[in-house]
Formats: structure tokens, sequence, C-alpha cells
């Protein structure tokens, strides 16, 4: 037995928080497919504390139980022993990485390590995805379905890196923006919509130019050297800020794990946009504004379940003028799950038509959702005759059409 | 042709298993006990659970049930070997009867998914074990599962009007019906706790029950254990029966409060959560009852749940409890014994007392109004001797128990776990009865053997020694 062979492993002592209770097991999305306890959190734990005792290998088995792993965290909330898996989960991925490569494995997280991070890159590819949405009807189906969740990249408004953006007294605060891998490519008017409505609480907002990829989706699927380099380049690059802001569910959750990938973490605070506005929006930095439209709120995994983070999204909502629908009071993921909807399509679609079918059950026709991957999947379930937005990008639009 | 290759020929290839991770993971349940699955199969029809069934008859080895491996006492563990048959697929709800109030309902589906379904009609199912979010049908029925309601409420056995089964031969039976009281024979009750040694369960006709009118739950705060014991049996001595009636320990309720961030009274050294489910109009005066008492009792403070936000908060931590152990040690190793409960007291002081000597650390969390204990003691198993520690205070606290009136399992079963403590209960005599009634339904011993009954409970093939083999008394 082999057992294991990276610095980032799972270790005895993450691993020896689980008491096997089984908990979690209904609040896990692959297991409500299945039914199986190989498809469970508790059954993956066991599986690492096996390989972790040098009763089993890391093998085709053990590669396959984690591949079908979201990496929800829905159990993580759940767990009252408090296990760590979000870490158990990025750690038995590496180790999967180290032991089990293969050419296109490989190819995949040196795409998601150094490509993605790559700004020339990211735009250089936008500029293709831009040019086959305008063919989109002369696509095969398949191909072209795969477009069909993203924004009309045309629409994308300039860059927001570099930017500064000053508020009108003394700042409250100095927020340091994260501009992410594709956030400002794909979705610009988050970013435009984020950045003016910090600076109207009150902040002052940088968008610093030396500032990377968050490398979420390099340390979920194990480029474990390419989420060290990356967590270090933000570091350096966020120096000085008071509060790291990311406006993607799935960047902030990683940045608040920073102390997994670089020693200390990040040197600031870390927060969700949805934070930071909700918490101005309560000291009455920013207004609640009258109305009662109602709107779907979807719950992103990596805000509710990895940072439990649920009432201020929905306060948002609310002080938008809109009153917030619910669909699923368990937050089972969409499937989205960054690049899973992309290697597991079964499972991401039958879990993305679930998600579409609660959506259909309101009658309602916007959604509202704080995570692109989330609004990616839920836009290619749901048709274009849905609008699926940003719950500041919601707010925002109001507040503009208010002081109209 | 092989089991195996039998196994998928009556099911479907995606559906069987015999990959060294699938037969480690399903040889063990929330337990401590692990076993050696040889195959595993997830069935989704009752003709598969029947050739499943036959199959295993045919062949010669174990079969066992599985539901969502929760339970406590290893029944679902195959300590044996042989083939274990998971349920969770077949997870249907029909039938839901607003009327009659009664639903059918596969094994496999999740007792919190049943209340859930049933909620549009202001019914739940009434059993709730602490569980209930994730433990299925077929695991409560087979092991007669209790939870804090089924003190006014009665355990599952009083809220199954029917069950599906399939026998040890493969053949399907239907037992009871909708009538309250089917003619002939009542086995019901003879298969609602039998732990899969009796048959298959595939559908059940659950009974549904009104949601109260008017709910009250409370959270009462102790300077002792012994207070805390002292308040349960004085509140029902007082006239009133309470729906739910519970106590954490300090131990406990540091943990879960870690977690769950609820409010719980961490400074106290027991609290008790009483629920009151009655008219409107009464539920002021039996709320008065219980602060009465519970401050007779020195209660350092009563409050009662201003929302139903409140309310569920104190419930997801007191269902909680079992998994915020993790917090402490890796294992725990606890105990389901039944007490009378005007000796709640001194039994409970007896347990910390044991604990105490042993230098273990133990929690409580349990059904007080039951007097159904749950002594719950933390360990890391990888410490040398450790476990036979833990086994040997573990014991002496049932022996305890018994010495005081009380039984071995409250509602956690007694699978393996349990097993060789039977003989401290049951007479030579009762172990016989049961044993020959287990060779009725499956005289082969297929259906998950070495179960409950300790090996040589009948009397003819027992060898005359009160300490069955495999004792680890
Ligand atoms: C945190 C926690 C809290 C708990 N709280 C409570 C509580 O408050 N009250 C309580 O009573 N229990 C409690 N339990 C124990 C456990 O949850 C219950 O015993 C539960 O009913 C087991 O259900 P399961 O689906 O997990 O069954 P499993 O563990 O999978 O199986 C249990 C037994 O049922 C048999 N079985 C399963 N399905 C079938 C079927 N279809 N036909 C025949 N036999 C079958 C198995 O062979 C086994 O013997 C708790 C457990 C945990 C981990
Ligand atoms: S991860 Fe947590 S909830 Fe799940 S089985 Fe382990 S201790 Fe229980
Ligand atoms: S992260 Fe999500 S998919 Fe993975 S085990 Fe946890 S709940 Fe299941």
């Amino acid at each position: 037995m082999t057992g294991w062979v990276t610095d980032v492993h799972p270790t005895r002592e993450e691993l020896d928080a689980c008491v096997h209770c089984g908990l979690c097991l209904p609040h896990c999305p692959t297991f409500r497919l299945t039914g199986n306890e190989a498809a469970s959190p508790r059954g993956r734990i066991t599986a690492m504390r096996a390989v972790n005792d040098g009763v089993l290998s890391v093998d085709e088995d053990f590669e396959e139980m984690l591949g079908f792993c979201l990496g929800c965290r829905a159990c993580e909330a759940v767990c009252p022993g408090l296990v760590p898996y979000g870490r158990l989960f990025e750690g038995a991925r590496a180790e999967i990485a180290a032991q089990r490569p293969t050419l296109v494995s490989s190819l995949r997280r040196r795409v998601l390590g150094r490509v993605l991070p790559t700004r020339r890159l990211v735009e250089t590819g936008s500029g293709v995805v831009r040019i086959l949405q305008k063919m989109r009807r002369l696509l095969p189906g398949a191909v072209g379905a795969r477009l069909d969740g993203l924004r009309d990249l045309s629409d994308n408004p300039p860059s927001s890196l570099g930017r500064v953006a000053e508020p009108e007294g003394k700042p409250v605060a100095t927020v340091g923006l994260l501009a992410g891998c594709v956030m400002d490519s794909w979705f610009g008017a988050v970013h435009h919509a984020s950045i003016d409505l910090l600076r109207r609480a009150g902040y002052r907002v940088i968008v610093p130019r030396g500032q990377t990829c968050c490398g979420a989706l390099a340390a979920h699927d194990g480029a474990a050297a390419d989420a060290k380099r990356l967590a270090e380049v933000n570091r350096s690059a966020f120096a000085g800020v008071d509060i790291v802001v990311a406006d993607a569910a799935g960047c902030s959750a990683h940045l608040a794990d920073y102390r997994h990938w670089v020693d200390g973490g990040i040197d600031a605070e870390t927060k969700d946009i949805t934070v930071v506005i909700a918490e101005a929006i309560a000291d009455g930095r920013l207004p609640t504004l009258e109305g009662d439209d109602p709107v779907v709120y979807q719950d992103p995994c990596h805000l509710r379940h990895a940072q439990r983070v649920t009432e201020e999204p929905r306060t948002i909502v609310r002080a938008s003028g809109h009153r917030v629908t619910e669909i699923d009071p368990d937050g089972i993921c969409c499937g989205a799950a960054g690049i899973y909807s992309v290697l597991r399509p079964r499972a991401a679609g039958e879990l993305g038509t679930r998600k579409a079918d609660q959506v259909r059950a309101t009658g309602l026709t916007t959604v509202v959702s704080a995570n692109p991957g989330c609004e990616m999947q839920l836009r290619t379930h749901l048709g274009d005759s849905y609008r699926v937005i940003h719950p500041v990008e919601l707010y925002r639009e109001r507040l503009l059409a208010e002081s109209v | 042709m092989t089991l195996f290759d039998e196994l998928v020929a009556v099911t479907d290839p995606e559906r069987v298993t015999d990959r060294p991770f699938d037969l480690h993971l399903h040889s063990a349940d929330a337990g401590l006990r692990t076993g050696e699955a040889t195959v595993v199969v997830f069935a989704e029809t009752t003709e598969e659970v029947c050739d499943v069934v036959r199959l295993a008859a045919r062949h010669g080895v174990p079969l066992v049930a599985r539901g969502a491996g929760t339970g406590l006492a290893a029944g679902a563990v195959p300590t044996e070997g042989g083939i274990v048959l998971t349920l969770t697929r077949m997870n249907t709800i029909s039938d839901i009867d607003p009327v009659n109030r009664t639903a059918w309902v596969g094994p496999g589906v999740i007792n919190l998914d049943l209340s859930r379904a049933t909620a549009p009609f202001d019914l739940h199912f009434a059993p709730d074990p602490s569980s209930q979010q994730a433990c299925t049908i077929g695991g409560n029925i087979a092991n007669n599962s209790g939870g804090p309601h089924c003190l006014s409420e009665g355990s599952t056995v009083n809220h199954i009007l029917a069950i599906e089964m399939v026998m040890a031969d493969g053949e399907v039976v239907i037992l009871g019906g909708a009538a309250p009281d089917p003619i002939g024979l009542d086995l019901r009750g003879v298969v609602v706790g039998s732990e899969g040694t009796l048959g298959i369960v595939i559908r059940a006709l659950v009974k549904l029950t009104p949601d109260p009118p008017e709910v009250r739950t409370m959270l009462c705060a102790f300077p002792t254990v012994e207070g805390a014991a002292a308040a349960v049996s004085g509140i029902i001595a007082a006239g009133v029966v309470p729906a739910a009636l519970e106590m954490m320990d300090q131990g406990m309720l540091v943990a879960v409060e870690n977690w769950l961030h609820a409010g719980f009274p961490t400074e106290s050294a027991a609290a008790l959560i009483a629920e009151v489910h009655c008219a409107p109009e009464a539920a002021d005066a039996e709320v008065d009852v219980i602060r009465e008492v519970a401050e007779q009792e020195g209660a350092t403070e009563v409050r009662v749940a201003r929302d139903e936000a409140e309310r569920a908060l104190i419930w997801k931590g007191r269902k909680s409890a079992f998994g915020a152990i993790a917090q402490t040690a890796p294992n725990y190793y606890l105990h389901d014994t039944v007490v009378p409960r005007t000796r709640l007291v001194e039994t409970i002081s007896e347990m910390y007392r044991i604990a105490d000597d042993a230098d273990l650390t133990m929690m409580n969390v349990f059904h007080a109004g039951d007097g159904n204990l749950h002594p719950l003691i933390a360990f890391d198993a990888t410490e040398p001797g450790m476990a036979d520690k833990v086994h040997a205070a573990a014991d002496e606290m049932v022996a305890a128990c018994v010495a005081r009136g009380g039984v071995l399992s409250g509602e956690h079963g007694i699978g393996a776990e349990k097993r060789d403590l039977m003989g401290t209960v049951f007479t030579e005599l009762d172990l016989d009865a049961q044993a020959r009634l287990k060779h009725v339904f499956d005289p082969d011993r297929v259906l998950n053997p070495r179960k409950i009954l300790p090996a040589g409970s009948r009397c003819f093939d027992y060898g005359g020694s009160p300490l069955p083999e495999g004792t680890w008394i």
C-alpha cells in the first residue's frame, strides 16, 4: 500500500474528526442520486482513512469516488463534529493528481493552474467564444449547448483591472477586489456593480493589477503546486488593503481558506461581496428600497455551505425592493461545481434539471444567484426566457432606476 | 455461475459490487464494530429483493439488509460476511391518504423526508430518532426506533399498520393491514424490532400523526445533573406528560454549542429540553407546571423558545449531539439502557462514578422522559488497551442499570454489539423461545445471522455455559 505522497494529504487528525455518524448523508447530492455509501461524505472520509491507515491505496476506485464528489461542502456545513471536508477533499484530489496522473488530467490541471490565471490567454479564449456565440445557430447541439449558459460576451464591459474608485467622504476602509480568472472577461458587469456599490457604501476600492486567479479550480482538481503559487501571488498583490472582496462565491470561499495554501493566509479580512454590501445596508450606508416584487434566490454552495452565508444575499435582494422566494430547504448543489458540469455531465445534468424544476414550480422568471458557475448552470437548464442575475446587479439596477 | 454473476443477472451490473473500497465502506455502520462484506447489492424492486434472498439461501451465504447505516448496534454490519443488500434506492412514498392518515412507504425513504412529504396535509410520522434526517424507515422498523417525541407518541411499532416483507424463502407476505386490529395473529409486532433477522421489509403502511395545534419548547438549565434528573420524574409526577423530555449534560452542551452557536447554557451541569403539545388554552398552564418543578429542583434558567426558528435550533442541537462528540475524541461507545424513571437520579450518579473511576470521558445526552440512557464514552481507539477499558466500563454501566430493574436497549437494537449481553436480562428459556421464533421464519439462518441472539440460544444446542462464545464481558 502506497499511502500518501504529497505534503497536503489528508491528515490523521483531520480524519479523526469524523465519528461516522452518517448525519451528513442525506445532504450530499451524490448520495441522494445513488443511495450509495461510496458516494457519500462518510464513505469518502472512510476511504481516505483506509488509505491513511494503509488498508487500501489510491487506486482507480478511490479516484472515481473523489471524482464524483462535487466539492459542494454541504456535508461540512451539517457536520456537528466540525470535520473539515473541504480541506480533506483538496488534499485527496492532490494525492490523485500526484499518484495517478494521466495525459488528459495533467493537461486539464495545466489549464486550471496555468492557463486560466494568464490574462492574455483568457482574453484570447474569450475572443474565440465571442465569435462562436455569434455563430451559435451553426454549431452542433452539444457544443452550442455549452455556450448557452454564458452571458453574451459582446456586452461585457471594459476590464476592471487597475481601477481605483474613491468614495465621496473619508473611506470606511480600503477594499481590494479580486478580478478572478474569467469573471472580468465573462461577468464584467458584476465587477462594475460591485465597485460602484462599494464606493457608494463608503469604501475606497482598488483592483490591483498584480493579482491573479484565486486558484480554487486548481486546488479542487489537485494542482496543489499551482494553487500554492497563485495564493502567494495574491497575498503580495493585496498587501496593504483592509478587506479582500470577491464577487464570485467560489472565489471568496477559497480566499477564506488561503491558510491551507500559504502560511498565515491572506494578510487582510476576506469577505464575499454580499457580506460587505449587506453590512452597509444594515448600517444605513446603502439605502433600503421600497417594493415587493417576488424573485427566486438560489444559494450557491460556496456561500451557503462553505461560508455559511445565507442571510446576507437575501438582505440585498430585499433591500432592492424584492421579495425572496425560496426553492430548496437543503440548498442541494445545482451541479455546476466549477468544472464538474463539463467532467460529469450526467450527474450535473440531473442536479441542474432538479434545480430548474424547483425554479419553474414557483412560476417566477428572475433567479438571483451570487456565483458565476451557478448562473451558467441555471441559464443552461432554464433557457433564455429566464433572467439569472447576481444580487449586487439586481440591487444596483434598482438603485439607479430610483435615482433617475 | 458465481454468486456475483448471478446477482448481476437478477439486478444490474452497476448495482452489484465487490470492489475493495465498496466492501470496506459497507462493512460498518455508525457504531464501532466492523465486518467483512463479500458483495454489495443495491436493490430497486421487490422482484430483485426476492431474487437476491433466494440466491443467498441457495449459496448458503448470510444476507444483511442495510438502510442508511446509522445504526449503533452493528445490525447492518456483515459480521459473518455475505451479501449486504442496500435498500436506499427503494424510496418511494405512495398513496398518502390524508383522511385515514396513512401512507405506503418504501424501506429506503428517509424518516424526515416522509414527514416533509406529508407536511402539506399537516401530518407527520411521529417516531423521530435523533438521526431522523438520515435514517431510513426500513432501519426504523428493524430497530423499532424511538426518538424524543416517542415519550407521548410511542416508538415505531405504534405507527406501523402493515408490513410487506420478503421471507427467507423469497416469498412476499403482507402482515397487518389498514385496520387497526388485523384478524388472526398480529405478526407486525414480531417483525418490528427484528433487525433484519426475520425478513426484508420492502414496503410499509405507516400511520401518520396530525401536527399538534400548539407547541411550546423549553430549555431549562441546572447546576447539577441530579437536579435535572429529579425534575424529570417530578414533571411527570406533577401530572404533565410532555411530548418530549430530553437531557444533555455539560460536555454535550459545550460540544454542540461549539458547532451550532445556538445559545445553549454551556455553564450549566445539565439542561433539560421539554416540549409540550396541546390545545392552545392548555399550553401556558403546562409550561407553568414544568417551570415550577424545574425551579424547585434548582433550575437556574428556564427559557421558552419564542418562535419556530428558536425551537428548530434547540432540536437541531439536541439531534446532532452524537456527531458533535467528534470534537472530543475520534470514537465513542454508548449504551442504550432503560431504567425506571424513579431511579434515574441514582443511576446517573452511578454512571459518572464508573466513568470517573476508570478515568474515562463520559457525556450524556438522552431521552430522559423514558428513562432511556445513552451514557457515551468518548475515546481514541488507537490508544493501546483503550477499547478493553471502555468495554469494561460500559459493561459495568449496563450491569448498574440492569440491577436497578433496567433493560438492555431502549431503541438502538441489539445487533451484534449488545448480543452477548442478552444473557444478563433473559433466561435460557426466554432465549430459547426467541431462537425458535427465528427458526420458524428463517430455518437456514440466512437473514442477518448471529445478530440479537447469542450463540447457543436454543436449549438443545446450549453448551451449558452461561457465557456464550465470542463474549467480551
Ligand atoms: C447521531 C445518531 C442519533 C441516533 N438517534 C437515535 C434515536 O434517537 N433513537 C433511535 O431509536 N435510534 C437512534 N439512532 C440509531 C439509528 O439511527 C436507528 O437505529 C435507525 O433506525 C437506523 O436506521 P438506518 O436506516 O440507518 O438503518 P441501518 O443502520 O442501515 O440498519 C439498522 C438495522 O436495520 C436492518 N434493516 C435496514 N433496512 C431493513 C429492511 N428494509 N428490512 C429489514 N431490515 C432492515 C439492518 O439489517 C440493521 O439490522 C441514532 C444514530 C445516530 C448515528
Ligand atoms: S462527516 Fe461529520 S456528519 Fe458526516 S459522518 Fe463524519 S462526523 Fe458524521
Ligand atoms: S462535498 Fe458535496 S458532493 Fe462531496 S461529499 Fe460533501 S456533500 Fe457530497
